[in-house]
């Protein structure tokens, strides 16, 4: 055994305890380290270190160094007895401290770098601590939760504690501690480690899914900003579509997703895919997704999915015409309700179609689809959508219309009454807005559908024109008029008028499409040539 | 009023190196898109034609090489590749991958644990997939034999014929119990088209081959009464379903060579082409600074048999001098930057199949785009005032290398109206794919 050098040992512990209390507040970790381990060694090999060498020593301490260094166990064992004998003698007689530590020379990086790359060598002693205390209500804290999760699986086995001779149960007092405990630990990593817990990994309902995360290499095309929430949430959407899983924690996580991406084209099919598997009622889903249309006005898959809905709550209600009347009012009040965010919403009224041909709503009865129409083109008579869905209702009704006929043919089943009425309708409304191009377009579109000649409305047409060419008394109310008073000239043949009503359309009435009133003029040309 | 084609390099190639902003979190499940029209809006800003002749401006030495840096471009195609199902098809974005570990199911057939997230590939993401990978061949041409390479050719187009419905119309996803969801609109047709033709789905046989003559009966139902084209029979008429219809029929042709009949799809598909061209011219109006509302409440009034007119609405018909000529999708609608694009575009197509070209008013359209929705920074809005996006961004490009035709606007590319690319892109798209094996199942290109 070495002997003890109490007094060396004693003193430099004193002066390092003091020094230690004066930098307590400044010194940091690495610096701590690096003193606790100098402390361990005598002061010449300090020296040694710091001055580059043995040479920059005295006699004494070199001395003192080379037999401090044979002291240690490793190179003691190749002295023989005699000579570790004198040994020990000469370091008696030199008198300098021997102390050998069992700590390794600290390295600068060894404590590793926090959540922003700083190094924790770095840290004060103060902020260490608190670290370090973090990092043990961390581990705490998730002691805790395995026993949460160890008491919920014997729950879920039914099995009994022995101590109490109770069967194991999980309380709702549980799982709410176990949810602040992981608020809490979701804080305290994001703090130490800067790792983000969202919503999904704190929650224990969701501790059985494993998240499955997006795969992407660095500096991909197009990568979005993400909300806060959403790379976790699609991470366990796409975890639990892989599994299969339909419950109510899935419709849910849906409705997240749906919130932040409604334009995500399998969440919608994965969310009526719960619907089915839930037996939830389809009136309970419209209801929730008039919430959601109105909040993504121009979005799709709503209407998509509204469509689907429709076609499996019809068949349930396909024997009860009052049952199917009812739906298609509140349906209709819906779309109205649309409506009056955006009147030309194309989603919409493409949905209106889809329901009108499911639900027949064709006939005009009171309040009922044609009426409503009506109305909608009495608030704005330039609303072309509006137009366009008369045409449809028209046109399409399956009472008298051939089915499948097109939009831009003759179909000599529609009975000429009806005709009558939507060529005098368009007229009524040309009257109110001459300028007006949706109701002279549907008046075409009627003429062609009732196999009529333009030429049958040419006194109306007249109406708005007047003494074409005629310098001073030509008048013109609506360039509409001119252009189908033109193509009725050409229909009867009647070519130099028609050219001239493209003429003065081009230089006056309409000059935005001059190119095309001189196509026009040059393909009749090449016609009649 | 100029290009700034500057200030749109510079937005093109923000979007391209740094993140798009949350809102585009909305167009996550379509990220191949946002990829698309980032990668096509660089190429037609640098592609050879775009080079000024005059070289009179900075742009020039901008316009000299590619924009798309070429030591980028094999991890951009490693990323499209990424989104490839197992089965074929692509998915809108790395957001909808499954990874390999995830099976469902067994199947018996083959003893095989059973792949079936097939509803995650998507018709818009296959379709901007394949586009993108044929952007991504580079100028060298040493790239266009292998643009494909990687890709499940026969796979996809077995996938695209289960997306066909009996009506001829196509859906947007397969699911797993094989029906198929999404709508019936134009826009499906035109993707199906452009991938039959990208994939020459036309010489594998008929048993892997779409129903083609039921994809035109289904965009000849969908004319509107207007001359317009819907997204399916007796809808309302849209300027963005006219451009896919025509442009669909247009590429079938491609596929169907015949000199004794020209066009074949294309007069087949529209029943009335004079009634469309009326259609189209129709979309472009005057823009005022006040467009909207003022002439709502206008009535006219009857005297005699004599009907008045307001008189803003006829005096804004017969303006002289500088005029700003936008284009609406559907009849009393605003002015919008991509209609321009729809509109122009789908009238260049239909020219195709006339005896003379009919024209828009090029120079009002330009100028309504150039001095209404072009942005200070580079790209542009949807309408005036409004802040750039990548889609209205690219497609306001789209629309005036459209609109100036063979003189080209200063700066941009030539463009395949077609395809929606410049024109070398479409060129090296059209190479690359005569590389698949003709006439076999051979899946893969070897070179």
């Amino acid at each position: 055994m070495p002997p003890k050098n109490n007094k060396g040992g004693a003193k430099a512990k004193d002066s390092s305890a003091k020094q230690e209390n004066d930098v307590a507040k400044t010194q940091t970790v690495f610096e701590r380290a690096q003193a606790a381990y100098d402390l361990t060694r005598p002061p010449y090999d300090k020296e040694r270190e710091e001055l580059g060498g043995l040479h920059a020593l005295s006699t004494v301490e070199k001395t003192a160094y080379a037999n401090w260094f044979c002291t240690a166990p490793d190179e003691l064992a190749f002295l023989s007895k005699k000579a570790q004998k004198e040994l020990w003698k000469q370091v008696n007689e030199t008198n300098r401290p021997l102390r050998r530590g069992q700590i390794d020379k600290p390295k600068p990086d060894q404590w590793g770098k926090d959540k922003l790359g700083r190094n924790i060598g770095d840290y004060t002693v103060q902020q260490y601590e608190q670290r370090i205390e973090k990092q043990g209500q961390l581990t705490c804290l998730k002691a805790l939760g395995r026993s949460f999760a160890s008491k919920r699986l014997y729950a879920s086995k039914g099995l009994v504690d022995s101590s109490t001779g109770e069967v194991y149960t999980l309380t709702e007092e549980d799982i709410k501690a176990e949810k602040q405990r992981r608020r809490e630990m979701a804080a305290l990593k994001k703090d130490l480690y800067g790792e983000k817990m969202g919503p999904y990994s704190t929650d224990p309902e969701w501790d059985d899914v494993v998240p499955v995360p997006q795969m992407e290499p660095e500096g991909a095309l197009a990568a979005i900003a993400y909300p806060e929430d959403y790379a976790e949430s699609m991470s366990y959407l796409r975890a639990v579509m892989a599994a299969n899983e339909y419950s109510p924690r899935c419709l849910k996580l849906t409705e997240h997703i749906i919130s932040m991406n409604p334009a995500h084209y399998t969440v919608w099919l994965y969310r009526f895919a719960n619907i089915q598997h839930l037996d939830i009622p389809l009136l309970d889903e419209i209801e929730w997704l008039n919430g959601v249309a109105l909040d993504y006005l121009k979005n799709y898959q709503i209407w998509h999915h509204r469509q689907l809905l429709l076609e499996h709550y019809y068949p349930t209600i396909a024997g009860s015409p009052d049952e199917v009347k009812r739906f298609a009012r509140s349906e209709r009040a819906f779309i109205m309700a649309m409506f009056a965010e955006d009147a030309k919403n194309y989603h919409v009224w493409s949905y209106r179609q889809h329901l009108t041909r499911k639900l027949g709503m064709w006939e005009n009865e009171e309040h009922g689809e044609l009426d409503s129409i009506e109305g909608m083109i009495d608030d704005d008579v330039r609303n072309n959508s509006a137009w366009s869905h008369r045409f449809f209702l028209v046109f399409s009704n399956p009472r008298y219309a051939t089915p499948d006929s097109h939009a831009t043919e003759a179909d000599p089943k529609v009975p000429a009454g009806i005709v009558d009425r939507e060529i005098k309708y368009a007229q009524a409304k040309i009257k109110l807005a001459p300028q007006n191009q949706s109701p002279w377009n549907y008046l075409r579109g009627v003429l062609v559908k009732g196999g009529r000649e333009l030429g049958s409305v040419q006194a109306f047409v007249e109406m708005y024109v007047q003494n074409i060419g005629n310098e001073e008394t030509e008048q013109v109310h609506s360039s509409h008029a001119l252009e189908q008073l033109a193509d009725i000239y050409e229909e009867a043949g009647d070519k130099e008028k028609a050219d001239l009503c493209w003429k003065r359309l081009g230089e006056k009435w309409d000059r935005i499409r001059l190119g095309y009133w001189e196509w026009k003029r040059r393909s009749l040309k090449a016609a009649s040539s | 009023m100029e290009l700034q084609k500057a200030r749109h390099v510079q937005y093109f190639q923000r979007c391209y190196t740094t993140v798009l902003p949350s809102v585009y979190t909305t167009m996550d499940s379509n990220r191949l898109l946002l990829g698309y029209f980032t990668l096509a809006g660089l190429d037609l800003l640098s592609s050879p034609s775009s080079a000024s002749a005059s070289a009179k401006d900075d742009s020039a030495s901008v316009a000299s090489k590619s924009l798309v840096p070429a030591a980028d471009r094999q991890r951009l195609r490693d990323w499209v590749l990424a989104q490839q199902h197992r089965n074929g098809g692509f998915c809108g974005s790395p957001g909808h991958v499954q990874p390999d570990t995830v099976k469902r199911g067994w199947n018996e057939a083959v003893s095989y644990p059973a792949v079936n997230d097939t509803e995650n590939v998507s018709l818009p993401g296959t379709y901007f997939a394949l586009l993108t990978l044929g952007l991504l061949a580079n100028e060298e041409e040493t790239s266009v034999p292998t643009a494909f390479r990687g890709v499940n050719r026969i796979g996809t187009l077995r996938w695209i014929k289960r997306l066909q419905r009996p009506d001829g119309s196509f859906g947007e996803v397969v699911n797993a119990d094989g029906s198929i969801s999404g709508g019936r609109d134009m826009r499906y047709c035109y993707m199906a088209a452009t991938i039959r033709w990208v994939l020459r789905g036309n010489e594998v046989g008929k048993d892997l081959d779409i129903d083609v003559d039921g994809m035109v009966r289904h965009i000849r139902k969908s004319q509107a009464y207007d001359g317009g084209f819907a997204e399916s029979h007796m809808g309302e008429s849209q300027a963005g379903y006219a451009y896919c219809a025509v442009a669909a029929l247009s590429i079938l042709d491609l596929t169907a060579a015949n000199a004794d009949e020209p066009n074949r799809y294309l007069k087949a598909g529209i029943p009335n082409i004079a009634a469309m061209v009326r259609w189209l011219v129709s979309r472009q109006i005057v823009f005022t600074d006040n467009d909207e509302s003022d002439s709502e409440e206008e009535v006219g009034e009857e005297q005699g048999n004599i009907i008045t007119v307001p008189t803003s609405e006829m005096a804004s018909l017969n303006v002289t001098g500088t005029v700003l000529g936008g284009f609406n999708g559907r009849p009393n609608k605003v002015a919008d930057t991509c209609y321009a694009w729809w509109v122009a575009g789908a009238l260049h197509v239909l020219n195709d199949a006339l005896p003379e070209a009919a024209s828009l008013d090029g120079a009002s359209g330009r100028e309504f785009l150039l001095q209404k929705t072009q942005n200070a920074y580079g790209g542009f809005g949807k309408d005036a005032g409004s802040p750039p996006d990548l889609f209205h961004s690219y497609l306001g490009l789209a629309a005036l290398a459209t609109m100036a035709g063979d003189k080209t606007e200063e700066g941009l590319g030539q463009f395949d109206v077609r395809l929606c690319i410049g024109k070398e892109a479409a060129s090296r798209l059209d190479r690359a794919r005569q590389f698949w094996a003709p006439a076999s199942t051979n899946d893969t290109i070897d070179a």
